[in-house]
């Protein structure tokens, strides 16, 4: 192959390269920062709520995909708000339960996770009624009532889909916690879709 | 700063061939780095899809799944990261583009990592490790775009996302300066990095250019050398290296030599000689020269000088020998030729002076007819007509008898024959003679003969006599026959060291040109007076050098046309014999002892010796003393006086000492007298030949007194006892 011949491959190539470099970075910047759904949320604790709040302290929940491997950064992060909180709130961790799964669908790593943060009770939420009573439409959607149940915090506890690290929900969750104010009490929430699919066992991927 | 250290002391060609190294090293560290990125794009590329299938393999929407995007953005993102510069090592290995593509790419690599990991923290010092293996290149320029591509990042996230980089709403654009900066503050140490390893490639560059020139050098008088020179191997004692002259002179080519050692081409006869050498310089003979024989591929023998040394590697230890080898063949040949050269020479020169010897007798009995018979006639009163006649049988005769003898003498000395009795002579004496002898002729040509040196008695030189004498009567009758008549001719003894004496006889004569003093010792050449009338042979100056020289002096001339020549001999001077000997003597110990008297004769030609002898035996009232100072009159004396000892020299004018014994053994009257021989010919075959010719003792001078009067003792004692046996 000539000399010349190589150079116009290698620019052709080359171009090539830092298109597909683009677009490849774009889709995926565009994946990892698009916010998942937040329906209507509630001012106040649900009354209806199977949950029991305690009014001693804030509670903190969050409610999560078991398999959603972007809550794994939520997790992460919840378990620094814990770390910085020890003792001054109830938190609670919601692993929604699509209707027909069975008793291993929630058994995952991510479970354990939440179960190993200190000062964390984590529950199942049956057909994710509780995450619909809330309004949280995507994992890692995070709440926080004050100890009179008025909502001071609702959003995603990371800075992208499964991005973790400092971000703008962990500081105001720990900024509710110990009473200060709060910079932003919504946040966008990055993760996995809890609701749009009616049943695990339809078989068939549910659409946004 | 760090480039142009080490560049300095070296020649223009060794900084040209250390800058192509440099350059060499740089391309084939950037090829390498090359290929190790191109690995490491694969490895990288294959570890995202794992990480991307364990960390996040499917994406969840409530009961439903599907692939995590991860996992393509693993397959497809990272294939895309990965491939090109794969490709780029491969169609442009070190080239600027290719590193600078992988750098980009290894920093996207970096940002796909990070991505893929969910932003752990840790993932983050793939940035820092990429940037450190892209310090391999050991090229700071290669940091540059991989730095551009991570400020880059933030910066554009920062201001378009900044939650997603920083996990707030609204950063400050210093975020961006502080996390760049620490990648800056890597790449600080990596640019010194950088730096320092080019400068190190520098100096090893430059230090290998300096050590191939050097190579070069060696290498070069290795194979330029005029002398064969080969390298052979301790171990299995084979050729490693051979230069052309080696290969040359023993007719093999390289290959060859390679699978030979140097006994496989020496000659059988100094096989056990080189073998025993090489074990030597094994015990720590540094190096060993000897003259040997190699055997030529086309059967021929090489003749070689050969020197070998150790070569000794770093630690000291025997590596190699370095063998040098000269061709000496055709001098072997000219030495063999040059003796049988000699050889042949010396039977010739021993076939010429068997020739002479022969031709002697045969010439000189027909010129005793000659001689003899002029004489007669001379004493039968010829008319003057007649005696003119006679006159000139007479002197043609005399001259070929003067002929023979000179040649003869000539002959003896080339030969080594010649015998001398090299011992103290008085000067004066022996001059006297000569000058005796010459004075007639002197007055003949009316010319002045006269001594201009008062010498005394003591003069004494260490010479033979009788040569010496002959040499002064050569001198002698040169100047007398080339001075021109009324003419002068001059004798002068002088001393220019302590220890030498020269005895100068100048002449009033033409003198001789400078360009022909140095043929003036040759045989027969009479430097063109052939036609001047004058008698000669030619042979008498070269008979002369010949004899100074055996008696271990020298001849020589100082000579000018129109101021005349002065001929000089020169010899050692010696210490009277005489000296120390006591005037008045009482029997002693060493005496002849009062029973033994009786008649002896003494028969020598040195006036001296037998003056020490006349005087040792002075007061020995019974001892009565004849002398003779010629072999003859000694015959005749002993004939006469039958005496009780003979005392005989060897070295007599007419009848030589062995004639002289000779004779007298062969003689009834004379046959039993004890002879003692007293010469200055110490050797031992001479005294071991004498004592089987029936000698009683042999005396060497100088005399010791006290074995004198032993030996003469015990001679005279043991005549008397054969006597009385005779009369009983």
């Amino acid at each position: 192959m000539s000399t010349r011949k190589n150079i116009l491959i290698t620019a052709l190539l080359g171009a090539t390269w830092m298109v597909a470099l683009a677009f490849g970075a774009r889709v995926l910047f565009k994946y990892e920062t698009t916010p998942g759904s937040v329906g209507p949320i509630s001012a106040a604790w649900p009354s209806v709520s199977m949950i029991r709040r305690q009014t001693d302290k804030p509670t903190l929940l969050m409610l999560a995909h078991p398999r959603c491997p972007c809550t794994r950064a939520s997790i992460g992060e919840l378990a620094e708000i814990m770390a910085h909180s020890v003792g001054k709130v109830n938190a609670f961790v919601l692993f929604v339960k699509p209707p027909g799964a069975d008793v291993t669908w929630d058994d995952t790593d991510l479970r354990r996770s939440a179960a190993d943060i200190p000062g964390v009770t984590v529950l199942s939420d049956e057909n994710g009624v509780e995450a619909a009573r809330f309004g949280a439409e995507t994992s890692g959607h995070t709440l926080v009532f004050d100890r009179n149940g008025t909502l001071v915090f609702s959003g995603g506890i990371t800075a992208s889909r499964g991005h973790a690290g400092p971000n703008a929900g962990e500081n105001a969750i720990l900024a509710a916690v110990k009473q200060e104010p709060i910079q932003y009490s919504r946040t966008p929430v990055f993760g996995c879709s809890l609701t749009k699919c009616k049943s695990a066992t339809e078989g068939k991927l549910c659409s946004k | 700063m760090f480039e142009v250290a080490g560049l300095t002391g070296l020649p223009e060609a060794a900084s040209e061939r250390a800058e192509e190294l440099f350059q060499q090293h740089r391309r084939q560290i950037f090829r390498q780095t090359d290929q190790l990125f191109a690995k490491l794009m694969l490895f990288q590329w294959v570890a995202c899809i794992i990480i991307a299938i364990l960390v996040s393999p499917r994406t969840w929407d409530g009961a439903s799944s599907q692939i995590h995007i991860h996992v393509w953005s693993a397959i497809f993102i990272g294939g895309a990261i990965s491939l090109f510069p794969v490709w780029m090592t491969r169609v442009w290995p070190g080239a600027v583009a290719t590193r600078y593509v992988i750098a980009v790419a290894q920093m996207l690599m970096s940002a796909l990592l990070i991505a893929l990991t969910g932003g752990r923290i840790e993932t983050h010092f793939h940035v820092f490790g990429s940037l450190v293996v892209l310090s391999f290149y050991r090229d700071w320029r290669v940091l540059v775009p991989a730095t551009i591509v991570v400020a880059l990042d933030h910066f554009l996230r920062g201001i378009y996302l900044p939650y997603s980089v920083y996990g707030v709403l609204s950063a400050s654009p210093w975020r961006s300066v502080e996390h760049a900066g620490w990648v800056i503050f890597e790449n600080i140490f990596l640019v010194i990095s950088c730096f320092r390893s080019i400068h190190e490639m520098r100096f090893i560059a430059n230090r290998t250019a300096a050590l191939e020139a050097s190579d070069q050098r060696s290498r070069q008088l290795f194979d330029d050398a005029p002398i064969g020179m080969a390298v052979v191997a301790l171990g299995n004692e084979k050729f490693k290296q051979v230069n052309a002259r080696f290969t040359e002179m023993v007719g093999y080519s390289d290959a060859e030599l390679m699978t030979r050692t140097p006994f496989d081409i020496t000659h059988p006869d100094d096989l056990a000689e080189s073998q025993r050498l090489v074990k030597a310089m094994l015990r720590g003979t540094e190096r060993c020269s000897v003259e040997k024989r190699y055997l030529r591929s086309d059967g021929g023998i090489l003749w070689a000088a050969r020197t070998a040394c150790i070569i000794r590697d770093k630690d000291g230890k025997p590596r190699d020998f370095l063998i040098m080898v000269e061709d000496i063949t055709e001098r072997k040949h000219a030495e063999e030729a040059l003796r049988g050269a000699k050889k042949e020479a010396d039977r010739a020169n021993q076939a010429k002076s068997e020739f002479l010897s022969r031709m002697s007798h045969e010439l000189r009995t027909p010129l005793n007819a000659i001689l003899g018979f002029g004489q007669l006639l001379e004493r039968q009163n010829p008319t003057s007509q007649q005696r003119g006649r006679v006159e000139h049988i007479m002197s043609a005769g005399r001259h070929l008898l003067n002929l023979i003898n000179e040649v003869l003498d000539l002959s003896r000395i080339e030969a080594g024959h010649l015998q001398l009795s090299v011992e103290p002579v008085a000067v004066a004496e022996v001059l006297n003679e000569a000058l005796d002898l010459m004075r007639p002729l002197a007055a003949e040509r009316s010319m002045d003969l006269t001594v201009t040196t008062e010498f005394t008695e003591n003069l004494w030189i260490l010479a033979d006599r009788q040569r010496l004498k002959q040499v002064l009567l050569n001198l002698l009758t040169n100047a007398v026959k080339y001075a021109p008549v009324g003419g002068r001719v001059a004798v002068s003894v002088i001393q220019p060291e302590a220890r030498k004496t020269q005895v100068v006889v100048s002449d009033s004569g033409a003198g001789i040109a400078t360009e022909k003093l140095a043929r003036l010792f040759t045989p027969f050449d009479r430097l063109d007076v052939e036609d001047s009338g004058v008698e000669g042979t030619g042979l008498g100056l070269a008979l002369c050098q010949r004899l100074m020289h055996a008696m271990g002096g020298d001849i020589g001339v100082d000579s000018a046309v129109g101021k005349g020549s002065a001929f000089w001999i020169e010899l050692p001077a010696a210490d009277s014999p005489l000296a120390g000997l006591p005037k008045s003597r009482t029997v002693g110990a060493g005496d002849v002892s009062a029973a033994t008297g009786g008649t002896i004769l003494y028969i020598e030609d040195n006036l001296s010796n037998l003056t020490l002898v006349e005087q040792m035996l002075a007061e020995q009232s019974n001892i009565h003393l004849l002398t003779a100072m010629q072999g003859g009159l000694g015959l005749d004396l002993a004939r006469q006086h039958l005496p009780d000892l003979i005392l005989l020299d060897l070295h007599l004018p007419d009848i030589g000492g062995h004639e002289v014994l000779a004779r007298l053994r062969s003689e009834k009257l004379t046959r039993d007298i004890p002879i003692v021989v007293i010469s200055a010919d110490a050797t031992k075959g001479q005294i071991q030949r004498l004592m089987a010719a029936g000698v009683r003792a042999y005396l060497t001078k100088p005399l010791d007194i006290g074995e004198f009067f032993r030996v003469i003792d015990e001679a005279m004692g043991s005549r008397d006892r054969q006597l009385e046996k005779a009369v009983a």
